[in-house]
């Protein structure tokens, strides 16, 4: 049973990062590939916060997303003056980048990684209780998501990301929009990583690398971008779908490059079968 | 630590270690200009290429012009294949930018998977041993391996330079990259362009991952980091400049090594890194010469 619960932990953890990610990319049209690094600021910054400093994890929780946030609003400032490819290239190294700064600092745990993080939850029913509250929080995540992306709000956003010219040729303003969704997007990838350091316990700069973005854009390119219910779906599929391979019982130097390419041959089959991915409009590529 | 010949040899070996990374940004910045795409799949043709070689040379003990024949087959059958069923369906489609940026950057991953799987994350070099003989001159190391790299490299460049400017195939890439369709208007065909391109750009991956191989060792997820620098090589050369791409990586090259003077040798990774970031937040059209300076160099 404790697998089935770390099986759905895992879908709530990518339902909430993938339905984030496609707020930025999807919605946004911000092309970025940096999005598991505000996963990882979130776990970190509130793994230490819990471990270093003592503060309660509903609080440290709050402040991994909001330090998220923080992050994503300074990084975004400079870099959303570009866009396009570049913006792009940007987030590869800033990603990349990242991760190499990570490995270096030893107050968090360098490349050996930060263990000792407390647990949010004790006790027998520990597992249940995470399932119910990160299953919750998933699902607020993709109404919110929802909410805001079809209303006045999510039509501005639509508009920005079609023609920004004309968009603010009518006298908005784009680079608002951009950091908005971009910080907002970033600060729920923030609170996935610190549900994702309080239940399992363990960080390493690897788990934050340009794999997982891989695996988040999967999730989205294979559900649909742009929809409300493909990411939600790409999360399931691809969290699940693995999960028939480790039954193989392969040694992880084979599991972990044949999980690689079963992620990265079904964005290529869908790039060129389905482009618009399982939920998409076809016509929109 | 810094006197004069720790300098010059510092810069010495800088100058030798840009030949493989001015043959793999020459092979990038072609790409982009002419075809427009950041071939991201270069990474994935230079994991193929090197292992290819790897089998070849060490594998099967053949000698190492029949290792880099088997290298280059495998780098441009592999590049002609991309564009003939990858870039050219999704352009024909009208894809995004996106799209041709997923399918490069996901197919060059996969590539680097299946490297992974079949040969392993143990470091592996096209040589048994990578020391080459070392000759002083005035207290500057030169090795056999600086020389020949300097050789290969500065000869294929000045050969692509002869190819684009005097010969009919060079020129029709040129009148492609600057404008595709009134190109076609005059009977060139922008297909065979991008495909020459990839062509060609493979062959510079081959060279380049070879010399890189007999210096240095090479598991499957090195390629995507050694692409890095090739883009930043092109973002600050200014792109659509080839020769200014293999500036850019002479003078990064430089700025690594230099680093060592002044910042601890763990924290190098990242120097590739934070270079990129402010390279295209601070001059992403390339680093120009300014106005003022080209007129005072023309003596006006």
């Amino acid at each position: 049973m404790e697998y089935v619960y770390s099986v759905l932990i895992l879908i709530g953890i990518y339902t909430i990062l993938a339905s984030s990610f496609n707020l930025i990319i999807g919605f946004g049209g911000l092309i970025s590939v940096a999005h598991p690094i505000f996963f990882a600021l979130g776990a970190y910054a509130s793994g230490l916060a819990n471990l270093h400093f003592g503060v309660p994890i509903p609080l440290a929780i709050l402040l991994g997303t909001l330090f998220a946030v923080l992050m994503s609003v300074t990084l975004s400032l400079p870099s959303l003056r570009v866009s396009g490819d570049y913006l792009l290239i940007a987030s590869i190294g800033f990603q990349l980048g990242f991760v190499e700064v990570i490995k270096n600092i030893e107050f968090a745990g360098g490349a050996g990684g930060l263990s000792n993080i407390a647990s949010m939850y004790a006790g027998p029913y520990r597992s249940l209780a995470f399932v119910v509250t990160i299953l919750t929080i998933a699902v607020l995540v993709v109404a919110l998501v929802h909410w805001l992306t079809h209303g006045d709000y999510g039509r501005a956003i639509q508009a920005m990301r079609d023609d920004e010219q004309c968009f603010t040729s009518l006298g908005r303003n784009p680079m608002a929009i951009k950091i908005t969704i971009f910080a907002f997007g970033s600060g729920l990838a923030g609170l996935a990583g610190a549900l994702y350091a309080h239940y399992f316990q363990y960080l390493t700069p690897e788990q934050f690398g340009i794999v997982q973005s891989s695996l988040i854009l999967t999730m989205v390119v294979v559900g649909g971008m742009g929809t409300t219910v493909g990411p939600v779906v790409g999360a399931v599929l691809l969290t699940a779908l693995p999960q028939a391979i480790t039954f193989l019982n392969l040694p992880s130097s084979v599991m972990a490059p044949l999980q690689g390419m079963l992620y990265t041959s079904l964005v290529l089959v869908f790039l060129f079968t389905r482009p618009a991915g399982l939920f998409g409009k076809p016509v929109r590529q | 630590m810094f006197d004069l010949p720790i300098l010059l040899q510092i810069g010495w070996t800088a100058v030798a270690t840009s030949a493989y990374y001015v043959l793999f940004a020459i092979a990038f910045a072609l790409t982009l200009k002419v075809a427009q795409v950041w071939n991201f799949v270069q990474a994935g043709v230079m994991g193929l290429a090197f292992y290819a070689m790897y089998v070849a040379m060490i594998r099967w003990q053949l000698p190492h012009v029949a290792g880099i024949a088997i290298g280059l087959v495998v780098a441009v059958a592999v590049s002609a294949a991309v564009e003939a069923w990858g870039f050219r369906v999704l352009r024909q489609r009208n894809s995004s930018s996106l799209m041709l940026f997923i399918f490069a950057i996901v197919l060059a991953e996969f590539i680097s998977y299946l490297l992974t799987l079949v040969f392993g994350t143990e470091p592996e070099t096209l040589t048994k041993s990578i020391a080459s003989d070392v000759h002083l001159v005035g207290g500057v190391a030169i090795t056999n391996w600086d020389l020949r790299a300097l050789a290969i490299t500065l000869t294929m460049s000045l050969a692509l330079f002869a190819y684009l400017r005097f010969t009919r195939n060079g020129q029709f890439l040129y009148a492609v990259a600057d404008n595709g369709p009134l190109a076609e208007l005059y009977g060139i065909s922008a297909n065979r362009a991008y495909l020459l391109a990839m062509v060609i750009s493979a062959v510079f991956v081959t060279a380049g991952v070879y010399l890189y191989g007999t210096r240095a060792s090479m598991i499957p997820t090195q390629p995507l980091e050694l692409m890095l620098f090739a883009v930043i090589a092109t973002i600050l050369g200014g792109i659509g400049s080839i020769h200014g791409a293999a500036l850019a990586a002479v003078f990064l090259s430089i700025l690594q090594s230099a680093s060592i003077l002044v910042i601890p040798s763990a924290w190098q990774g990242s120097l590739t890194y934070f270079v990129l970031f402010i390279v295209i937040l601070f001059f992403p059209t390339g680093f120009r010469v300014p106005a003022w300076l080209r007129r005072a160099a023309r003596g006006r």
